[in-house]
């Protein structure tokens, strides 16, 4: 927060350059749709199919992913770089490529960390991985592209310039390190059902993002309050 | 004075300084563990009186009437006592297949035992035995003997076995004319020198040796069993607990092992039915067949875990099965032939007292162990069968029994109290006030009912049985709760923790971790005053990472979760540094593969932790045995065999070139090539050793020679060691490419080092040595990737915290991926027999501590030169050496104050936990593991500084 109040501070005089300005109020209404749909997907879990998280994650996370990747891809594909020379069904298709493709390093990199592997595993893992590939990639492909650049500047410089790197950068950082921080309670022998794979750390990835959008809103109306300065 | 001139000059980095400020951090690490760990593993204070026969009068619980009736403290109630030590007996070994959820191929082996007991007409019992860790070998023949709770300090002993100088149930046989033979387990002859009568001791520290202890215990066990001229036969068979350390429990051998011990055991109850007419040799012998702990499936042992503490006693006795005395707490179950067997439960504590009181011989002074009802009850001569006659109802048998029964436990409160107040008395901390009170007052109930009872004496005998019955009842009862309340407060505060030392060696310690935060700021203090680095104090974020990390991992060590998952708490640090650093790989537009291959190679070892942690991991047959059930290919096949044997050779292969190729193009002093060239040699040695040993080839009648190889390279590698020493002294000065100089010799080291290292480590040595390569490299190449993002503008601090973080980082990881864990029962004492066959405590030790740290710690240290002569770029400088060093002392004093935070978390858990359930199963290894490696981690930076520096 504090490192991002600093560059902003910075950035307020360079403009945003080719990406589509957007208010703080916009900014709200895609973030509340965004949980509105998690929790959308919570709802039907819980009412429709009578399943939760804890006791059958698989389907629960297919459920949830299944419910958000639609929205976040429509949503964001309306905020695509470069809307003249980019259409919006070509945004769409990005983002579709993107969910695999993000669902794949998401997986290598929890692999990395630890997460089993197995036959058994599979499906959950997957599961996991599409949904952290909905919270992390899918919004940059679906506003990026393949612009490598932009790429590099939000996820490694972490330098996010406009109103719109904010609202992809920090969720999807809030994302990954929720979920970073949603493994540590699975060695403990609490001897818990929700300390399995991966029904923690997807906890630990939701929250993170719910958390990320928060600050990414209050970022977008402090930006707004500068402005007016 | 002198220190604080030492401090002020601005002449640091020569050899002199480096060495000695090692050797004082060392002296400290080594003056705050001695203090911590006096005051932390105390023994119990040991108490030198001895029971006699005529202590009893004292006790309110003595009918004067009956002294000078030949009986000592309780009657004798059986002649003759066969007691047949199975070490390392799991329960499921004797308890029927049906007791358990599965049946495993070694259950059902002891199939006489079974019979035996599911017999109508045979008094034969067998008894879930719990225990107390440790459950090494020599602690619990010490706990079985004198009936106390030997503690944690004595592990340390278990390899050179000193006598037992407490009272002991051996002590009181011998000196109430009982005759004792042994034979077996020679660990028994150290313990008791003079006590035996005869004994035929066979050497117990060779594990790989299955037979010679059983065949010769076996060989002199028949005929002593006709002889007349004992009272008590011991016989302490190995075999099961040496098949289980070399071959773990589901393997032929072990199978096979039980199958001799069932016919074994078959032929024993042969000669004891066939001698148990009245007047026979064997008419009143009890037989007893017994583990001294458990196992784990790894066939390792010492914890506290079910697996370990879990044995079994089987007991048997030639005359009639006694009545029911409804004291026992018998479990049965049908076997799968459907006979019914029944099983009971003892603790080990109890018994030295039980055995004690049926042969009738006084209590061990330090016992505080309670007569087992059930054991008790096997004993002819506990049932008086005189009473028969005197009284007209049905239950007299019983209820005289049960008399009986008061009286010996009567004794035995009064002997257990008696020790507990002389304890307290004379130890520096006994037990507390209240418990003592608490103790005492339960005792003095159990008392004062019983006396009431012994004055109504005479209306006592008219009342109606079962009145009594209950009467007696009530009085066990009473008695078995004191004793049980005396148990259960011995086993929690049995050790004494003398917290005013621990606090001072705890203070030490931090002194040494503030010494080190000094003694690195004032280096980087004086580089940057010689211009060399800007910067000034900021800490990047990486450095703030690298922290964060190291904190995190020395926290996790407070949780008792976190410590059994220590391996996978590594890989992930390891790995989450690793995706860090890919992000400023790609932020630098470099050395992409480089953060990619170091992300796989983590995974890569993230798996072998998990094998290690699966605790399976641990032998030779790793390849063939996991990577064939991964990979669903028959174990059997032919070609599946081949490649598991080519590959370590491949691997050597790869070593024995990467190492021919990285001193090919350099200049080289020729002690550096003499050694180089030693190593490729002592590797083809490894290659020729493994095919040897291999299936593939059939060698019978080389393989006796088999032992020379690796003894060679010993010597090879010690020779080494002595020539680069040598070279130091008479190093040829070369200024134009120094930094090449440092380089070689390192790998020279290393290289030294490592032909032993891999020898002891088996065929997994080669991968590992690869990886630890490869690990280092990557690792060497990807630092300062988040310098050159900031324009190079930090500190060294800043420049060498992540890539030493890593390095640790990763040598912890390769600790736990070379299948080690921190408890006794993790360490590979196999390894310490490659080459030898005879036992001797150094040179065993030593062979066990490099193969235990090898990977772990002597390799990543002397390795941490490369470090820095890579990012080494230093040219404005007019003494670029010096600069030299004081960055690579920097480079030292963080790799050992990683090492020294987590050791002081360490510290800080046992004291938290040292009233934990776990402390002795889980914490105090891990503590001892932990505290073993920072001091060889400083011993080894001492002797690289005094190696490398000039």
């Amino acid at each position: 927060m504090e490192k991002a109040k600093e560059k902003l501070s910075k950035m307020s005089t360079s403009s945003a350059g080719t990406v589509l300005p957007i208010s703080s109020l916009y900014t709200f209404f895609l973030h509340t749709v965004c949980s509105l749909g998690l929790a959308l997907a919570f709802w039907v879990a819980h009412n429709v199919y009578s399943i939760n998280l804890v006791d059958i994650p698989n389907q629960t996370l297919r459920l949830i992913w299944v419910t958000e990747a639609p929205i976040v891809i429509l949503l964001f594909s309306g905020f695509r770089q470069h809307p003249n020379q980019c259409s919006y069904m070509k945004a769409v298709g990005r983002g579709l490529l993107g969910l695999p493709a993000g669902a794949i390093i998401n997986a290598l990199g929890a692999i990395a960390l630890g997460a089993p592997v197995g036959i058994r595993h599979f499906s959950k893992t997957a599961n996991w991985s599409i949904l952290m590939s909905v919270f992390t990639i899918v919004p940059a492909a679906c506003v990026f592209g393949s612009s490598w650049t932009d790429w590099q500047r939000l996820f490694a410089h972490t330098k996010p310039k406009g109103p719109i790197d904010f609202l992809i950068c920090l969720p999807a950082h809030g994302a990954v390190i929720g979920a970073w921080f949603g493994a540590w309670p699975m060695p403990l022998d609490w001897e818990r059902p929700w300390q399995e794979w991966p029904i923690c750390v997807s906890f630990g990835a939701m929250a993170g993002y719910l958390v990320g959008m928060v600050a990414s809103f209050v970022i977008s109306v402090f930006q707004k309050h500068l402005k007016k300065e | 004075m002198d220190l604080f001139e030492q401090w002020r000059s601005e002449n640091w980095g020569g050899r002199k300084w480096a060495v000695s400020i090692f050797l004082l951090i060392l002296l400290l690490h080594c003056v705050a563990i001695l203090l911590f760990t006096s005051g932390f593993l105390l023994t119990r204070t040991e108490l030198s009186q001895f029971s006699q026969c005529s202590d009893v009068f004292e006790s309110p619980c003595f009918d004067r009437n009956e002294i000078g009736l030949g009986k000592c403290w309780t009657k004798p109630a059986v002649d003759r006592v066969v007691i047949i030590v199975l070490d390392a007996l799991r329960f499921d070994f004797v308890a029927p297949s049906t007791f358990f959820e599965e049946k495993k191929p070694w259950m059902d082996k002891l199939q006489v035992l079974h019979n035996l007991t599911s017999q109508s007409g045979s008094s034969a019992k067998i008894f879930k035995a719990i225990a107390d860790p440790p459950t090494t070998s020599l602690q619990r023949m010490k706990g079985l003997t004198t009936g106390g709770l030997p503690t944690f300090i004595d592990v340390g002993n278990s390899f050179g076995a000193p006598a037992i100088v407490e009272d002991n149930l051996i002590h009181q046989l011998v000196q109430n004319g009982k005759r004792v033979v042994m034979m077996g387990d020679d660990t028994w002859l150290q313990c008791f020198p003079h006590h035996f009568n005869k004994s035929y001791p066979f050497p117990s520290f060779n594990v790989k040796d299955l037979d010679t202890v059983d065949n010769g215990c076996t060989d002199h066990l028949f005929p002593t069993l006709y002889e007349k001229e004992w009272e008590v036969l011991i016989a302490h068979y190995l075999g099961v607990d040496h098949a289980g350390h070399i071959f773990g429990v589901d393997s032929t051998p072990m199978i096979e092992k039980l199958e001799q011990y069932n016919n074994i055991l078959e032929k024993v109850v042969d000669v004891l039915v066939s001698q148990s007419g009245p007047g026979d040799l064997h008419e009143n012998t009890l037989l007893l067949v017994m583990g001294d702990h458990g196992q784990t499936l790894n066939g390792d042992h010492g914890g506290g875990s079910p697996e370990e503490v879990e044995t079994s006693i089987f007991a048997m006795s030639m005359q009639p099965p006694p009545v029911s005395t409804e004291l026992d707490t018998s479990y049965c179950k049908l076997d799968t032939a459907g006979r019914k067997v029944c099983v009971d439960f003892i603790e080990q504590l109890d018994f030295a007292a039980t055995l004690s009181a049926l042969l009738g011989v006084p209590f061990p002074y330090g016992s505080i162990g309670r007569i087992n009802p059930v054991l008790y009850a096997l004993g002819p001569g506990t049932w008086n069968r005189e009473c028969h006659n005197e009284g007209n109802c049905q239950q007299t048998d019983k209820e005289a029994w049960l008399r009986n029964y008061v009286d010996a436990l009567c004794i035995n409160s009064w002997q257990v109290k008696k020790y507990i107040d002389v304890y307290s008395a004379s130890s520096v901390i006994g037990f507390s006030k209240e418990d003592l009170l608490q103790v005492a007052e339960m005792y003095n109930q159990a008392e004062k009912s019983n006396f009431d009872k012994l004055n109504d004496s005479v209306q006592y005998e008219v009342e109606s049985c079962h009145s009594s019955v209950t009467d007696l009842k009530r009085q066990i009862d009473l008695y078995d709760k004191f004793l049980a309340t005396v148990a259960e407060l011995a086993r929690t505060k049995w050790t004494e923790f003398n917290l005013e030392i621990m606090a001072i060696g705890f203070g030490f310690m931090l002194t040494s971790i503030v010494i080190h935060f000094l003694v690195i700021k004032r280096l980087e203090n004086l580089q940057q005053a010689s211009h060399v680095f800007e910067g000034g104090y900021k800490m990047s974020s990486n450095a703030i990472f690298a922290s964060l990390f190291v904190a995190i991992r020395a926290c996790s060590v407070l949780s008792n979760s976190y410590i059994l998952e220590e391996g996978k708490v590594a890989a992930f640090l390891l790995a989450t540094t690793a995706i860090l650093c890919l992000r400023y790989s790609i932020l630098n537009k470099e050395k992409l593969t480089e953060a990619i291959s170091f992300i796989m190679l983590i995974c890569i070892l993230r798996f072998t932790i998990e094998l290690g942690l699966s605790k399976q991991a641990t032998n030779s047959t790793l390849l063939t045995v996991h990577l064939s059930r991964i990979l669903h290919i028959d174990k059997d096949s032919s070609v599946w065999k081949y490649i598991a044997e080519i590959m370590p050779t491949l691997a050597l292969t790869i070593l024995t070139y990467l190492l021919h190729k990285s001193t090919a193009h350099r200049y080289c002093q020729s002690i550096t090539k003499y050694v180089v060239k030693g190593t490729i040699f002592s590797y083809m040695l490894i290659g020729v050793h493994w095919i040897l040993k291999s299936d593939l080839i059939n060698v019978s009648d080389i393989s006796i020679k088999a032992d020379i190889i690796p003894r060679m390279i010993y010597a090879i590698g010690f020779v080494q060691l002595v020539s680069l020493a040598l070279g130091q002294l008479i190093r040829e000065e070369n200024l134009s490419d120094w930094k090449d100089g440092i380089v070689l010799d390192t790998v020279a080291m290393l290289s030294a080092w490592s032909s032993t290292v891999i020898i002891l480590s088996g065929k997994q040595g080669a991968f590992v040595a690869l990886a630890s390569i490869a690990g280092g490299w990557l690792i060497v190449r990807l630092q300062g990737l988040e310098q050159k993002a900031n324009n190079g503008k930090s500190g060294i601090i800043s420049l060498y915290s992540s890539p030493v973080t890593q390095w640790s980082l990763l040598a912890a990881c390769l600790f736990f991926g070379t299948g080690h864990w921190c408890a006794f029962d993790g360490l590979r004492y196999a390894a310490a027999f490659i080459g030898f066959d005879e036992f001797n405590l150094i040179r065993q030790a030593i062979l066990l501590t490099i193969e235990t740290f090898g990977f772990s710690l002597i390799l990543p240290i002397f390795g941490l030169p490369l470090l820095v002569t890579y990012s080494y770029h230093c040219t404005r400088s007019k003494q670029p050496k010096r600069l030299f060093f004081m960055q690579l002392s920097q480079v030292f004093l963080m790799y050992g104050l990683v090492t020294s935070i987590t050791v002081t978390f360490t510290i800080i858990c046992v004291t938290i936990q040292r009233r934990h359930l776990m402390v002795w199963g889980l914490f105090a290894p891990k503590f001892v593991f932990d505290v073993v490696g920072l001091i060889l981690t400083d011993f080894f930076i001492c002797v690289a500084s005094l190696y490398i520096f000039e």
